[in-house]
């Protein structure tokens, strides 16, 4: 705004003085050509009035009191022009009234003769400040204007009585109004026919002042190109005056069915490929399993050595696309549907107990310190074995032998809390932010042995979030890790 | 050699079932294999098995539709069902899938990959 205001600086304003006393005009022009502004003076009406229709002025200093053709019929002829030049009256005190007309028609400002030339600069200054402002507004609301209409998203700004202040072709296409008539000024449930968006619209604009939250919904409507349900992401959002009433609401319609499918096809993508590569792949552990065992004819210490690292590489592989499948699925919202109340206490000693003889053989103890009972969460059980089956691995991959690994639940009225402390090498500060990252893995000369698929706390931190709860890390390198989980208590 | 106990491996994986049947063969046992549901319910007509290890994803008929199948007849309803799932499978079908693949209906359930160690272990538990 600023920056067009400067360039239209460097263009001088052009003031036209209409005044049948010579002395007046050449004291205006003087004045004004001062200040830098480009000055045109017509010495009647008549020839006020040809300056007019030939050239545009940003601002006309008119004098009402002249013969023949009178300032009030310059004044109509350039309010019928030009809208937006702006004209300041130049009058006697004997005439005040006049000037009080000709602001009614349409006047912005007058000035009394005599006038002092500081009194002409600071007036036209003003009137000049005026006419940017209007231009600006003017622009300002062009522009806007021109993006809504040309945005592919649907908007539409209702007012108090629900009627349609303004509203883009998008919009109309979207809730397939055919009304032959402007959509313009008309009640909005003339344009819409779906009834929930109509009930959206209502309910923002009946939302209190300290309701500030905006409302949103994907409805099916209507049909896309191949006849499929178009899926649209409704927006309602109140907006206020400067007091904060509701003066209004805008709604914006969204087009999502494109972003469903293809969702939808990365779901089924991501979820047939890992189910294609953990066959083989479960296949080939097993034969690795029976050569292992021997049963295939005797192996040598050194066979059995290399058989066992490529098992625990494909193992690791295969463990990878279950993971992969889990986040897919996670992703796509699928298994929020299937909740239950969950008893974590048992859930824990569950997983404690699972992985006692991995921590045995990496000589770590393992220890559960949590309460008979804990208030329930709500969740799905699966996924939470899986968040804690993650993070005890974890500890135990992580902790050099003779360590140990502690897993603490405790809990408020509103909050569950668990810990899993182990004491083994720690995650330096600049990697705790990252190890959530999906496929990131902590890279060093501590880690080059330890199998991994990087995602596991990803899936971890996806898990917790889709049970509105949280996990942080508290690590120190050569100390050891703490994940707690905290998740919110199921309600009674 | 007939009062060896009969399992019938079933999979659509001939690799898996080979691997299988090696190792419950060395422990013993008779083994009877099918690649797929329909295979499988010609099997068990030929000659009725003690237990059978299922597999869930199979071409023409699923493990579910078999085992319901078998647990629904009287004829074949004491005969033992093991199915082999994928743990995350487990989530695509309600029936089977509480407490990770239990179903009412299968006596037992082991996740691929498939620890044989743990495989021999149930079905030692389940044939006693």
């Amino acid at each position: 705004m600023t920056t067009e205001r400067e360039h239209r600086g460097t263009v001088p304003p052009k003031i036209l003085v209409v005044d049948d006393e010579a002395r007046i005009r050449d004291a205006c022009q003087a004045v004004l050509k001062d200040a830098g502004y480009e000055v045109t003076v017509a010495e009647d009406g008549a020839k006020g009035l040809a300056c007019i229709e030939k050239t545009h002025f940003d601002i006309v200093l008119l004098d009402l009191m002249m013969p023949s053709v009178s300032g009030f019929e310059v004044l109509a002829k350039v309010r019928a022009l030009h809208s937006d030049t702006v004209v300041i009256v130049i009058t006697g005190y004997a005439t005040v009234e006049h000037s009080i007309e000709a602001m009614k028609s349409g006047a912005f400002d007058f000035i009394p003769k005599p006038f002092t030339p500081d009194h002409l600069r600071v007036t036209v200054s003003k009137a000049i400040d005026y006419m940017r402002a209007l231009r600006d507004i003017a622009d300002t609301r062009s522009r806007i204007r021109t993006m809504i209409q040309r945005l592919s998203d649907g908007v539409m700004c209702t007012n108090q009585e629900n009627r349609v202040v303004m509203v883009n072709p998008a919009f109309l296409q979207m809730v397939g109004y055919t009304g032959v008539a402007s959509a313009m000024d008309r009640r909005c449930d003339a344009v819409i026919s779906i009834a929930r968006i109509r009930q959206m619209i209502a309910q923002t604009l009946a939302a209190s002042g300290e309701d500030t939250l905006e409302r949103t919904d994907e409805i099916e409507y209507g049909e896309d190109a191949e006849g499929q349900p178009r899926i649209l992401s409704v927006r309602c959002t109140p907006f206020r005056d400067h007091a904060g009433a509701t003066m209004g609401v805008i709604t914006v319609l969204h087009d999502i069915t494109t972003l469903k499918k293809l969702d939808r096809i990365k779901s089924e993508f991501v979820s047939r490929v890992s189910h294609e590569i953990r066959g083989p792949m479960n296949s080939v552990l097993m034969q690795l399993q029976v050569i292992l065992d021997g049963l295939a004819g005797k192996v040598t210490d050194k066979q059995q050595e290399i058989l066992a690292r490529a098992s625990e590489k494909i193992r690791n592989l295969a463990q990878m696309a279950t993971e992969l499948l889990d986040l897919s699925r996670i992703e796509s919202g699928l298994i929020s549907q299937e909740v239950e109340k969950i008893d974590l206490s048992g859930l824990l000693r569950e997983q404690i107990e699972f992985q006692r003889p991995r921590a045995e053989a990496a000589s770590i103890r393992l220890e559960l310190d949590a309460p008979d009972r804990l208030p329930p969460v709500t969740g799905h059980y699966r996924n939470l074995e899986e968040v804690f089956s993650n993070l005890i691995g974890n500890g135990i991959k992580y902790t050099p032998a003779g360590g140990r690994v502690k897993v603490t639940a405790s809990s408020d009225y509103e909050t569950l809390t668990v810990k899993v402390a182990d004491t083994g090498i720690g995650i330096a500060e600049e990697d705790q932010k990252r190890v959530f990252q999906r496929f990131y893995r902590v890279r060093n000369e501590q880690t080059r042995y330890i199998q991994g698929t990087g995602l596991g706390l990803s899936l971890v931190k996806k898990i917790v979030e889709s049970h509105h709860g949280r996990v942080k890390i508290d690590s120190r390198p050569g100390r050891g890790t703490t994940f707690s989980v905290s998740l919110p208590c199921a309600a009674a | 050699m007939t009062d060896k106990q009969l399992i019938l491996v079933v999979d659509d994986d001939p690799d898996l079932v080979e691997s299988v049947s090696m190792k419950l063969e060395s422990a013993g046992y008779r083994v009877g294999k099918a690649y797929d549901g329909i295979e499988a319910m010609d099997r068990i007509k030929e000659e009725r098995p003690d237990l059978i290890i299922l597999d869930v994803m199979m071409p023409r008929k699923n493990g579910y539709e078999l085992c319901d199948e078998l647990k629904k007849s009287d004829e074949y309803k004491d005969i033992i069902v093991v199915l082999l799932t994928a743990v995350a499978d487990a989530v695509t079908s309600t029936k089977y899938t509480h407490m990770e693949g239990k179903s009412t209906l299968a006596d037992d359930y082991i996740p691929k990959p498939i620890e044989l160690d743990r495989l021999m272990e149930i079905v030692k538990d389940q044939l006693q």
